[in-house]
Formats: C-alpha cells, structure tokens, sequence
C-alpha cells in the first residue's frame, strides 16, 4: 500500500549540509505522525539520514532509488 | 536475496565490502592516518591548499600574468599531483560505486560555493595552512600553531553556521531552483561506471609506473592520493563535518572519525620525529620541524578562522571539496574554482603587506616538544582528541549544543 504523503523536500542538486538543515527544518514543522518525502541526490545523504533518525527517533519508513539518480526517502515524524 | 549472495564469488565479496555501502568514518579516517605517515616517512606530510595553489599558479602561468613563469609545473609538483590524484581516486570510488554522476544545484549555491573556496584560498594562504596541513597533519606534527589554527577554526564554522541558518530561514528561495543531474548510475543502465572506473584505475596506475624510473617519490605521491581521494569518498571523510555536526544536528561520527586519524598520525607522526626516520641529508632539527609552519599566533587564528567561514560555505574543506569534485558535484567544482584563482592573488598581492606590518614575535614557528618534551606534548595533543570527545559524544546525548 502507498504511503500517504504530507509533504515534499526537494533537495535535488544540493550538496552537504544542505539537505539535511533542510530536512530537520521541515519535520520541525510536521505534526507528529505526519510523513515528510525528501528527494535528493546528494550520495551523503543515504548514510546521514538513517543516522539523523535513529538519533531523534523519527522514522524512515522508505528508501529507494528512483530513475536520473535520486534517492526518495520517507520520514515519519515521531 | 540468499540465492543471489550465493552467486556471488569470492572476489565479489571483497568488492562489495568496499563498494556497495559506504564505510564507517572511523575506518576511513584510521586508514587516511596511516597514509599520512606514509607521505611523512617517504617525503612529508599530507597538505592540500597547496596543491591547489600549484593548480591556480599553473592557471595563471599559461595565461601569462602575475610573472609566475617560473612556478613549478604541475606534473613536477609533487602536492600539486597528490591533490589531482585525489580528485581521481574519489572519481574511481564513485564510479565503482555507481555513485558518480554530475551534480548541478541552484545558481544561489554556485555562488556559496565559489565565495566559499575564495575565503578557504584567503584563509589558507594568511595562516599557512588549511585543515589538513594545519590540522589533520599539523596537530599530529606536534605544532602549536596548528592548535591555535583549529580553535580559529571553531570559531570560524559557528559563524558560518549561524550565517546558513539565517539565510534558510530569511531567503529560502536560494538554495532552491532549478537543478539538473546527468550521467547517474543508478539501475542497470549504471553499469558502465563500473567499467570506466576499472579503467580509470588502471590508467592511473600506468601514470604512476611512468614516474618509477626518475621519480619514485612522485610514484607514490601518486598512488597514495589516488587512495586517499577513493577512500575519503567511500567514508565520506569530511573535515567540515566533523567541526559542524556537532552544533548542526548533534551527530557525533564525523567528528569521531577525525580523532581517530589524527591519534593515529600522532604516533607514527612522533615516531618519525623522534627517532630522525626519514632524516637523509637533511639536519635532524630540520625534520621535527617538518610541517610546524610560522603561524604562531596571529596568523594562525586569523587564517584558521577565515578558513573556517570559507569551508562551512562551500560545504567541503580542501580536500572535502577535492573528493566532492570527483564525485560530480558541482557546487564544489564552483568552490575548487574559487579556491584556485584566488590563492595566488592573495598569496601574491594580499598577504605580503598585512605580514610586513604584523611584528615578528606574533608569528613563529612553535614547536611544543621545545616547552613540553615529547612527552609533554603527545599528552597534550591525546588530552584536546580527548576532551572533544567528551565534548562531542555528551552533546550527542544531550542536544545542549545542537541547533536541531
């Protein structure tokens, strides 16, 4: 079943640090339980991600790898 | 997925070790540490601002301004190499990864990245140094000029810091827009990058086999970069990181990573000083000396600061910026390309003037073995690796630091 999407992160193009101030910005924002997807293509990310939310208990609920480099993720606010 | 792991050979095996996830920092760091002794034990230690101030000189030498007929060529240059190598190695790495592709962010970003690489030339050129000759090498050299570089440091990424949280919250809209991605190597159309990097490294390696007959040092220069830039991209060794994590999202690894490899390069960094490895026909004051750079006090806070600013923009140091380079982003060619033009412009025309009005005795060349013994200083040096650890891993805990 497709995951119900509340919001979307573009951080197609950006490099560290950007997408991660980003991130933790907009799921700052969230309501708890909302789902946030962040599209990136910076590779930095597929390791910092999973670490930022193991740290601060929100929830990834997704990874995968979409066509022209990008990698989808979906975060889950705690 | 059990079925598919059990096709994969032996040698399958090892290359996924190495490139199908990227590696912890610590390893990364542990390993770069060791070839930092390398460099020291077969010539001297890693630096980086220097070799892209050869990059910049050479720039300026076929255009023919600034009368830098005579600088060195970048093929005998042997920093201006290990830096080109570096670039390569992390383009190996990405490649056979399959995680190279070109990267172009938002115009706003361009422009953070070139103004970025402009104040990392301004500051490296002004504190003789940039975060891996007067830290990652120069705090393991036992310099105290290096220390007081890395507090300017410090100082210099809060600022930055606080300057991105500002301009995210007040002008969002520059760091967005529009970007483009080319040549990615995601799904099974990717697997061409596999090949290019095979051959990429076997190409380099024939360069560095042409230099074995005259040059052997630079042989290993060669190889040593192509390592260290293939490494730094599977753990994403960044010196920015570590500095800024802890105050950004209060992520501890980056910082960790760095520690292990400067205690690493301080003991075989201490060896080869005290027992004069490496001496040849040099004398051996000459060779504990090695990468303790005159820059105690003043230009070393200043340069080390105005570095800090510089590397929290662009979003990489020296070689966070070479490796990104490689990797295809960008963002960091824009802050390379500052980097490069300005260093000898501010090497030529703005640093001798502010130096010749400084007195002397605000900058010399402090070597703390010389008020601590080797001692004294090696426990210096392990006490600060310590007391930013304590730092950093109670802040992770706590967030007391952390913006987010």
């Amino acid at each position: 079943m497709e995951t119900k999407v509340d919001q979307t992160l573009d951080c197609k193009g950006l490099s560290c640090p950007m997408p991660m101030m980003k991130l933790a910005k907009a799921v700052k924002g969230l309501k708890s339980g909302e789902v946030l997807e962040m599209l990136g293509t910076d590779p930095g990310t597929k390791s910092d991600l999973p670490r930022w939310c193991n740290k601060t208990g929100n929830t990834l609920l997704d990874e995968s790898e979409l066509p022209g480099g990008i990698s989808r993720f979906l975060i889950q606010k705690k | 997925m059990s079925e598919k792991s059990k096709e994969t050979g032996v040698l399958g095996q090892l290359f996924k070790t190495f490139f199908a996830k990227h590696w912890p920092v610590w390893v990364g760091g542990i390993v770069l540490g060791t070839l930092n002794i390398l460099l020291f034990a077969i010539k001297s230690p890693w630096g980086a601002s220097g070799g892209i101030n050869n990059f910049g000189e050479n720039v300026y030498r076929l255009i023919g301004i600034f009368g830098l007929e005579n600088s060195t060529h970048l093929n005998a240059s042997f920093y201006g190499m290990l830096c080109l190598f570096l670039v390569i190695g992390s383009f190996i790495g990405a490649l056979l990864s399959k995680e190279f592709a070109f990267r172009i962010p938002p115009k706003g970003e361009l422009i953070k990245g070139f103004i970025g690489g402009g104040l990392m030339a301004l500051g490296a050129t002004f504190g003789i140094g940039c975060t891996i000759g007067a830290f990652f090498s120069g705090m393991p050299a036992m310099s105290g000029g290096a220390v007081i570089f890395t507090i300017g440091l410090f100082l210099g990424v809060i600022v930055a810091l606080k300057y991105l949280m500002w301009e995210m919250e007040k002008f969002p809209g520059f760091s967005s827009g529009k970007s483009f991605t080319f040549l990615a190597g995601t799904g099974k159309s990717g697997i061409w990058q596999k090949w290019a990097g095979w051959i990429a490294l076997i190409i380099t390696l024939i360069i560095a086999y042409q230099y074995s007959g005259g040059n052997k040092i630079m042989t290993w220069f060669i190889i040593i970069g192509m390592l260290m830039g293939l490494i730094s991209q599977r753990s994403r060794f960044c010196i920015v990181k570590a500095f800024r994590d802890p105050f950004m999202t209060g992520e501890a690894d980056g910082s960790v990573g760095v520690m292990a490899g400067l205690l690493v390069g301080l003991f075989g960094f201490t060896i080869i000083k005290y027992f004069g490895i490496g001496v040849g026909d040099v004398a051996l004051r000459t060779r504990e000396m090695t990468w303790v750079f005159p820059h105690f006090f003043f230009r070393a806070a200043i340069g080390g600061f105005i570095f800090g600013l510089g590397m929290t923009i662009a979003g990489g140091c020296a070689v966070g910026t070479l490796w990104r380079v490689g990797e295809g982003q960008v963002k960091l060619w824009a802050s390379a390309l500052g980097f490069l033009i300005i260093s000898p412009i501010s090497k030529l025309f703005i640093v001798p003037p502010i130096v010749a009005a400084i007195p002397q005795s605000w900058d010399f060349k402090n070597y703390l073995p010389d008020y601590l013994g080797y001692s004294g200083a090696f426990a210096l040096i392990v006490l600060i690796i310590l007391i930013w650890y304590v730092f950093v891993k109670w802040n992770e805990k706590t967030g007391k630091f952390s913006a987010y």
